[in-house]
C-alpha cells in the first residue's frame, strides 16, 4: 500500500511539476501579446508622481536609440554630459541594433520610452506618426532655445518635416542623395563632371564609348535611384519648386500625373535607351552594385553621403569620392539636393516630457553637431563649422553645396510606405521596358488614390 | 477478493491514465499555445485594420478579404508559388529517388561518401545557400556567367536574379539543391527496409533493373514518396518565404512574388499586420486544399509486405 502510494504521490508530482512549468511558460507568453484588443480606454498609465510644476528636471527619463552605422559612442557621450548636469535624473538607455522589435510591444501598450531616436530597420516616422505615437511639438519646437541660448530650429540644415502643418520629428542627422564618381577616374580619363542633364548625357556617352558602364544602381532597392536620380528630376522640372515632393507625399490627386513627372520619366527612358544603365544593376544590393563601382566596373552610382563611410574598407588605392547633388537638372538650372533624414522624437505618451524637451535642447548644439561628425563622420542636421573637424572630405563637400547660392535643398519629405513600395517597382518595370511611362503614372496616381 | 482485484485494477488504471495524461497535457498544451493560439489570433486580426504598431485596431469585418481579391499582386504570387511546388515536387522526387535508389539497389562502394555529399546542403543554413547562391548568379562577378563564358567568344552576361523572365527559374536550382538530400535520406530509409527475398524473385522471374524499380521498389515505398510530395508542398508555401527574402525581395517589379514574402512585405515593410494576416489565412487554405488534392491524386491501396 505504502508503495502504491509513493507511486501515486510520484505521478502526482511529476504531474505537478508539468502544469506547474506549463502554467509558467504561458504566463511568459501573456506578457509577450500585445494586448492590443484592448482598446486605449483602458488607460494603465501610472500616474507616478509627477513634479507639480517643478521646472527642476528629474524622475525617470528614457531614451530609444538605434544602434547601426554610427555606432553608439556620441550617444553614450552626450547622455553622459546631460547626466552630469541633471545628476536627480535617472537616465534609462533602450538601444541595439534590434532595438526597434525590441521596444514594439511597448509601444503597442502604451508604455513607450520618453524620447525615441528613429532609425533602422522596422522603424518609420511616417508610420508613427500615423499610429498616434508621437507627441506634438509644433509649437514648442519654434520658440524652442538649445542650451546654448540659440533658436533651435534656426540653426537646423533642414526643418522638422510638416505632417499636414502639424512637426512631430526633428531631423538629427543629416544627408543627401546625390550621384558618386571616381574624380581620379574622371580626371586620369579626362572626362568632364557633369554640371547638369546635358553634360551628364554627353559624358556617359564618353564613358560608354571607352567601354565602362556608365552608370549602375542598385536594383533590388530601387529607392536609391529614385532618391539619387528621379526626386531632383521631378523638382527641376517642376520649376526649381520642391512642392512637387510634398505633394506627392500627401499623396494628392495629380502629383504623379504631371508635366513634370512626365519630362523626368523621358528622360530616364532616354537614359536606358541610349544603354546607360548596367545591366548588372537589377537584382543586385547596394554592397555589390557599390563594389562594383569601387571596382570601376561602373563610372557613377546614385547613392548617399553615407557611402564613403559603408565602404571605407574596400576603397581602391588612389580612389577619390566625387560627389554631385543632382544631374537632371537643365542646362543653367540649380543643383537639387533630396535630402534623407533620421529623426528624433517625444512620445505622445512620455512619462517624462520635461527631461524629454530638455534633452532636445541639450543634443542640438553645433559643439554636439562637431562631435557627431567627428564620431561618426556623417552630418549632424546643425549648422556647424566642420572644416577643422574629422567629417569625411564628401560630407565637407557635400556641405558646401548646401551653403551654397547654386542648390537647392528640397524639404524632408518620406512617401507612405505603400507609396514608396508602388514607386520602386514601377521604377524598375521602367528601366526594364516592361511598363511605358504612362503606365508608371497611372501606377502611382492609382497608388495614391488608394492611400488618399 | 474481488472487490480487492477490482479496487486494484480501478487504480492501475488510473495509474495508467495518469501515465498517458502526463504526457500528453504538456504536448497538447503547448501545441495549444504556439500552434492554435497563434492559428486563431491571425485569423481574429484579419478582421481587423490594425498597421501593427498602433494601439488601437479598428474592426472592418470582411475588407481585408474584399482586398485580397482585388490585390493584383495575389495571383502573381499564387501562380509563382505553384510554379515552385510544381518544379520542386518533380525535380526534387526525380533526382532524390534517383539517387536513392542508385545507392542502394547499385551497392556503389561510396555509398557513405555520396550520402554525406547530398545530405550536406541540408546542413547549411538556408541563410549562408540564399548568399552563396547570390554570388554564384552575380552577373558581373559571379561563378555562372565566368563558367559559362568558358564557352562563348562573347563574356556571358546575363542578369540571372534581376531580369524579369528569368528571375524565377533562377530561384529554382537553390531550392532543389537544398531539399535533394532530406528526401534522398527518406527514400534510401524506405527502400532498404524491402526484403532483399522480393528482389531476389523478382530477378529469378526474369526482371530488370527497371521492372524492379517499377514493380518492386515503387509500390512499396509509395507511402514514404507520397509524404514527401506533401512535405514539399506544405514547405514550400510556408517557407520560400526565406529564399526570396535573401535573394530578390520578391523583385523585378514582383516578378519573384510569392505569398510569404508578401505577407511579410505587407506586415512589416508596408505596415498592414492585419492584411498580413489575412494573406496568411489565404496560405493555410491553399496549404490546406492542395494538399487534401494531392493526398487524393496519389492515393493508393496500401501493400502489405
Amino acid at each position: 500500500m505504502g508503495k502504491k502510494f509513493k507511486k501515486r504521490a510520484a505521478w502526482g508530482m511529476v504531474f505537478f511539476i508539468v502544469l506547474l512549468a506549463l502554467s509558467g511558460c504561458s504566463g511568459a507568453k501573456e506578457t509577450n501579446t500585445p494586448p492590443s484588443t484592448k482598446p486605449t480606454d483602458t488607460p494603465k498609465v501610472e500616474e507616478s508622481e509627477k513634479p507639480a510644476e517643478e521646472p527642476k528636471i528629474s524622475g525617470d527619463f528614457e531614451i530609444q536609440y538605434f544602434v547601426g552605422g554610427y555606432g553608439d559612442a556620441w550617444w553614450k557621450e552626450v547622455i553622459g554630459e546631460f547626466q552630469e548636469k541633471y545628476p536627480d535624473l535617472k537616465i534609462k538607455q533602450s538601444a541595439g541594433s534590434q532595438i526597434n522589435e525590441q521596444m514594439k510591444p511597448r509601444w503597442i501598450q502604451g508604455n513607450p520610452p520618453d524620447v525615441v531616436y528613429i532609425d533602422g530597420a522596422g522603424s518609420n516616422e511616417t508610420q508613427m506618426v500615423q499610429d498616434d505615437q508621437l507627441m506634438e511639438i509644433t509649437d514648442w519646437v519654434k520658440q524652442a532655445n538649445n542650451v546654448d541660448g540659440e533658436n533651435l530650429v534656426s540653426n537646423l540644415i533642414a526643418a522638422p518635416q510638416d505632417f499636414g502643418g502639424k512637426n512631430y520629428t526633428i531631423p538629427l542627422v543629416f544627408g543627401s542623395w546625390g550621384t558618386f564618381y571616381d574624380a581620379s577616374l574622371f580626371e586620369d580619363k579626362g572626362w568632364t563632371v557633369p554640371q547638369d542633364w546635358e553634360s551628364f548625357m554627353a559624358t556617359s556617352e564618353q564613358i560608354k564609348a571607352s567601354g565602362i558602364n556608365p552608370y549602375i544602381h542598385t536594383g533590388k532597392y530601387p529607392y536609391y535611384i529614385v532618391g539619387g536620380l528621379l526626386n531632383s528630376g521631378f523638382v527641376a522640372e517642376n520649376g526649381d519648386n520642391p512642392q512637387i515632393l510634398k505633394d506627392q507625399e500627401a499623396a494628392k490627386e495629380g502629383s504623379f500625373n504631371n508635366d513634370a513627372v512626365k519630362k523626368t520619366l523621358s528622360k530616364l527612358v532616354d537614359m536606358r535607351d541610349k544603354g546607360y544603365f548596367d545591366n548588372a544593376s537589377y537584382g543586385m544590393n547596394h554592397t555589390d552594385s557599390q563594389m562594383l563601382f569601387l571596382q570601376h566596373k561602373d563610372a557613377m552610382i546614385p547613392n548617399g553621403l553615407w557611402l564613403e563611410n559603408e565602404m571605407s574598407k574596400d576603397v581602391p588605392a588612389g580612389f577619390k569620392f566625387g560627389f554631385i547633388p543632382s544631374v537632371m537638372q537643365n542646362a543653367g538650372g540649380k543643383f537639387i539636393a533630396i535630402p534623407y533624414t533620421s529623426n528624433i522624437a517625444i512620445a505622445k505618451k512620455a512619462k517624462n516630457p520635461d527631461a524629454a524637451k530638455a534633452f532636445i535642447e541639450f543634443i542640438f548644439t553645433k559643439q554636439a553637431a562637431v562631435r557627431w561628425a567627428e564620431i561618426t563622420g556623417a552630418l549632424m542636421n546643425v549648422k556647424a563649422d566642420l572644416e577643422s573637424s574629422g567629417a569625411s572630405n564628401v560630407v565637407k563637400k557635400a556641405m558646401n553645396y548646401f551653403n551654397g547660392s547654386d542648390t537647392i535643398v528640397a524639404p524632408v519629405f518620406k512617401l507612405n510606405a505603400d507609396l514608396e513600395q508602388a514607386q520602386n517597382d514601377a521604377t524598375i518595370a521602367l528601366l526594364q521596358k516592361t511598363i511605358t511611362p504612362d503606365e508608371w503614372i497611372d501606377r502611382m496616381e492609382k497608388a495614391a488614390a488608394k492611400a488618399r | 477478493m474481488i472487490s480487492i482485484k477490482k479496487k486494484m485494477s480501478m487504480t492501475s488504471v488510473w495509474s495508467r491514465r495518469l501515465f498517458i495524461l502526463s504526457f500528453l497535457l504538456p504536448t497538447l498544451a503547448l501545441f495549444a499555445l504556439f500552434t492554435i493560439y497563434p492559428l486563431i489570433r491571425g485569423l481574429y486580426l484579419s478582421f481587423f485594420d490594425w498597421s501593427g504598431g498602433s494601439e488601437t485596431m479598428n474592426f472592418i469585418g470582411v475588407n481585408n478579404y474584399k482586398e485580397l481579391f482585388s490585390d493584383s499582386i495575389i495571383p502573381t504570387a499564387i501562380k509563382n508559388d505553384y510554379f515552385l511546388i510544381f518544379w520542386k515536387v518533380i525535380l526534387i522526387m526525380l533526382l532524390a529517388t534517383f539517387f536513392a535508389v542508385a545507392l542502394t539497389r547499385l551497392r556503389l562502394k561510396e555509398y557513405g561518401f555520396y550520402r554525406i555529399i547530398f545530405f550536406f546542403p541540408n546542413i547549411i543554413s538556408v541563410v549562408v545557400i540564399g548568399v552563396l547562391w547570390s554570388f554564384i548568379y552575380n552577373p558581373s562577378l559571379g561563378f555562372l556567367n565566368a563558367f559559362l563564358s568558358l564557352f562563348t567568344k562573347n563574356p556571358i552576361e546575363i542578369n540571372w536574379l534581376g531580369s524579369p523572365n528569368l528571375a524565377i527559374w533562377s530561384l529554382l536550382p537553390p531550392s532543389v539543391w537544398a531539399g535533394i538530400g532530406f528526401y534522398m535520406l527518406l527514400i534510401i530509409a524506405s527502400i532498404l527496409g524491402i526484403p532483399n527475398s522480393l528482389y531476389e524473385a523478382a530477378s529469378i522471374d526474369g526482371a530488370n533493373e527497371w521492372k524492379q524499380f517499377t514493380g518492386v521498389t515503387l509500390p512499396l515505398i509509395w507511402e514514404q514518396f507520397k509524404t514527401s510530395i506533401i512535405h514539399i508542398v506544405i514547405t514550400t508555401l510556408n517557407g520560400s518565404f526565406i529564399i526570396v527574402k535573401l535573394m530578390t525581395d520578391g523583385g523585378p517589379d514582383n516578378q519573384t512574388q510569392v505569398l510569404g514574402y508578401y505577407l511579410y512585405q505587407m506586415g512589416f515593410k508596408q505596415y498592414h499586420l492585419s492584411y498580413g494576416a489575412t494573406i496568411g489565412v489565404l496560405i493555410l487554405v491553399l496549404s490546406l486544399i492542395t494538399t487534401l488534392l494531392i493526398n487524393r491524386i496519389l492515393h493508393r491501396d496500401t501493400i502489405e509486405m
